[in-house]
């Protein structure tokens, strides 16, 4: 079983199936990873216990922030994930206006 | 592999893939008409809800809809159907589509006097120009003279992983042939603009994206009183694994390929101004319709669209090709999707997953039929935005 990780700065992968508990996934050679819960196929698994109120990595970029404790294992998805999206806009934008105009 | 395809040399210069005979309603009390013009004919034909006693910007709207439909390079002449008291202008209508140097003819169904005589009018001069098309013979091309959308829609967790950078790397290949491609659906982009912005050709079209991102946030919020996070994953992209807005925008920014540069924004209706990538502005409500008859008003050809969950999505102008970046929608779905990116996922490279998509752009280009012209599925929608 498999999961694919699309970045190495992220802290959760992409189950390539459904998994139950206790199905050990290899995420890339010699890297394996035991579930601790049902995820659904094209779910998230935290790679890494992710604490409340830090950032979920995906594709290298924070896609969203932990509303909960997210436990090495287990399923990271909108029960446990903020959309934070206006935030990280803001952020962004500020950002590139001032590189921008430094140019 | 050869960069040309065979296409319908136009008398402006153009090229089409397609060699289509428009039946156009100018309002909605013509649509009926109109669609049995269609059905008597086979002809593509577009109805609508609108076309009288708008206000001045909704029937600008209308016209340029119907308009950008009829000077779509894939379409070969068009027959304009009215009632005869509509606010849309036939007359000043016809004209620019002649100036184009496209057949057009229009049918009044007061002028007639009955239903049945528009009807069949309609029919004769549908018939006399399809007989016009079919003298034309395709001709080579080469792949600089294609124009594409790329979409994606019915969005999962493949969308990013296989079927959007698919359509990247075909996007690089198209862009470095020196062919054209669009991008849109700017309502998904908030979350990934930063990385749009630093693949623009200069600062200023950079910061025309930022600026666009935070525009459309702010009238989002201003019409509804909600941000677009708050509708936007659906609930059907939330079942297929996607948890956020940022997630989803991060798998809609992999159609632009990795090296292609952003050249500008074009607007509803425009034209791209030069060849390589672009990105249309259009800030119309989050339905795939919108976009797909955008890219067609755009002067698009053909509209290469991912879909994870299955969509039999087509446009009226163009033909759709649908591709999936999920095996298991493609083995389901086959009867409507062209294309399996789903290969990725098991280890094809995607350069070699985009490599074939490119030569089924080339073969649908020339002449191959896709599953949405096959199916029947000809939708158009007039995109009505919030800004303009």
């Amino acid at each position: 079983m498999r999961a694919l990780l699309t970045d190495p700065k992220d802290n959760v992968a992409i189950v390539v199936q459904a998994v139950r508990p206790g199905d050990v996934l290899e995420i890339g050679p010699g890297c394996l990873l035991k579930a601790e819960e049902e995820i659904p196929m094209g779910h998230k698994i935290a790679l890494t216990d992710i604490p409340a109120g830090t950032m979920v990595m995906k594709f290298g970029v924070p896609i969203g922030r932990a509303s909960a404790d997210i436990a090495r294992g287990t399923h990271a998805h909108t029960h446990n994930i903020e959309d934070i999206t206006e935030e990280l806009c803001r952020g962004y934008d500020a950002e590139y206006r001032r590189k921008a105009g430094a140019l | 592999m050869s960069l040309t395809f065979n296409g319908y040399e136009r008398a402006n210069g153009e090229v089409g893939i397609r060699n289509y005979v428009l039946v156009l309603s100018m309002v909605n009390c013509a649509n009926t008409a109109a669609q049995q013009i269609s059905w008597k004919t086979g002809a593509q034909v577009i109805t609508h809800e609108a076309g009288c006693a708008e206000f001045s910007k909704n029937h600008a709207r209308t016209r340029l809809g119907l308009l950008s439909a009829a000077l779509n390079p894939n379409v070969y002449a068009v027959v304009l159907v009215g009632l005869g008291c509509e606010q849309t202008d036939h007359v000043s209508m016809m004209e620019e589509i002649r100036a184009a140097g496209k057949p057009a003819e229009y049918v009044g169904i007061q002028e007639e006097r009955s239903l049945r005589k528009a009807v069949e009018k309609g029919v004769g001069l549908v018939e006399a120009f399809q007989r016009e098309a079919a003298m034309q013979e395709r001709k080579p091309f080469p792949v600089s003279r294609l124009v594409l959308g790329v979409q994606c829609g019915g969005s999962d967790w493949t969308t990013a992983l296989s079927g959007n950078i698919t359509i990247g790397a075909m996007t690089d290949l198209i862009v470095d042939a020196g062919g054209s491609v669009i991008i849109s659906e700017v309502n998904g982009f908030p979350g990934s603009e930063h990385i749009i912005a630093e693949r623009a050709v200069s600062p200023e079209v950079g910061l025309a994206v930022i600026q666009m991102c935070d525009e459309l946030r702010e009238e989002h919020f201003a019409l509804h009183g909600q941000t677009i996070e708050e509708v936007n994953p659906t609930p059907g992209n939330k079942a297929g694994g996607i948890s956020t807005l940022v997630e989803k925008s991060m798998g809609n920014v992999k159609k632009m390929g990795v090296t292609s540069k952003l050249q500008g924004l074009i607007y509803a209706g425009q034209h791209v101004l030069h060849p390589g990538l672009w990105m249309l502005d259009l800030r119309a409500p989050i339905i795939d319709g919108n976009v797909t008859s955008g890219f067609a008003m755009a002067g698009a050809h053909m509209n290469v669209f991912s879909t994870g969950r299955g969509s039999p999505l087509g446009n009226a102008v163009m033909p759709v090709l649908k591709l999936t970046g999920n095996p298991v929608s493609y083995a389901e779905m086959g009867e409507f999707l062209d294309f399996n990116a789903g290969v990725v996922l098991e280890g094809l490279p995607a350069s070699e997953a985009g490599q074939a998509l490119l030569e089924k752009v080339i073969a649908v280009a020339s002449g191959e039929l896709t599953r949405s012209e096959i199916n029947g599925n000809f939708e158009f929608i007039i995109p009505r935005e919030t800004n303009r």
